[in-house]
């Protein structure tokens, strides 16, 4: 899954710490969410959709290789 | 919130306060014997029997001799071992919480691996110690694994600023 977190935080001039403080996570996550080493759940997706006010699917979008993993 | 069953934060320091004289008592024990003579008493056991539990002179629900240090240390040690691997982080959330399960998971693996080694090539007394320290070596590997992940995840948040 792929996702423009890296973007919005630019467009929105907040760090990842800023960022991990709206969404109430570590700042860990976000830079793992952000390197694509985790996928987060609907509800922080949500959260941080929320903090960007724009849609999940204007931020994170399904890669071709999603649907080859078993 | 659904709930995580993990102990608060305070525990961990709890944890580390505990394990460390009980890590040294431990070390004492296995060294030196160390089982002073105040710890001597009668206690009530459910069976008490030789090394096999089919041996002889085994008996159900008596009272027994015996010194009561391994029993102390022994629980002392799993307790901290526990508030340590099982209190939540500072920031405890779903991705500390993945590190978590997989950590577990990596724990378990390793702890029989070592643990199937130990059955094929350790025999005599020494086996009965693999055993013995085999109680406590899945909460190390799960400590060690955990927050050796949390600290590189950590510092790679870190290392991007």
């Amino acid at each position: 899954m792929k996702n423009s977190i890296r973007v919005e935080r630019a467009i929105k001039k907040i760090t990842q710490e800023d960022l991990s403080r709206l969404v109430q996570v570590s700042r860990q996550t976000i830079n793992a969410i952000e390197s694509e080493k985790y996928v987060p759940s609907t509800l922080l997706s949500l959260k941080i959709s929320k903090i960007f006010e724009k849609n999940v699917n204007d931020i994170f979008q399904l890669e071709e290789s999603d649907w080859k993993e078993s | 919130m659904k709930p995580n069953y993990l102990l608060s934060n305070q525990f961990k320091k709890i944890g580390w306060i505990l394990f460390i004289p009980s890590m040294i008592l431990g070390l004492l024990f296995v060294i030196f014997q160390f089982q002073p003579e105040f710890l001597d008493m009668k206690v009530f056991a459910i069976l008490e029997s030789g090394i096999a539990p089919w041996e002889t002179n085994q008996g159900f629900c008596v009272i027994t001799q015996t010194n009561l240090a391994d029993e102390i240390i022994g629980i002392l040690l799993i307790i901290s071992l526990f508030f340590i691997a099982f209190s939540k982080e500072k920031n405890e959330d779903e991705f500390i919480s993945k590190i978590r399960l997989e950590s577990l998971l990596w724990a378990t693996y390793i702890n029989y691996a070592v643990l199937i080694l130990a059955i094929l090539f350790v025999y005599g007394g020494s086996a009965f110690w693999v055993l013995v320290y085999n109680i406590f070596t899945i909460l190390l590997f799960f400590i060690i694994r955990f927050n050796w992940v949390i600290r590189k995840t950590r510092k790679l948040a870190k290392d991007e600023k």
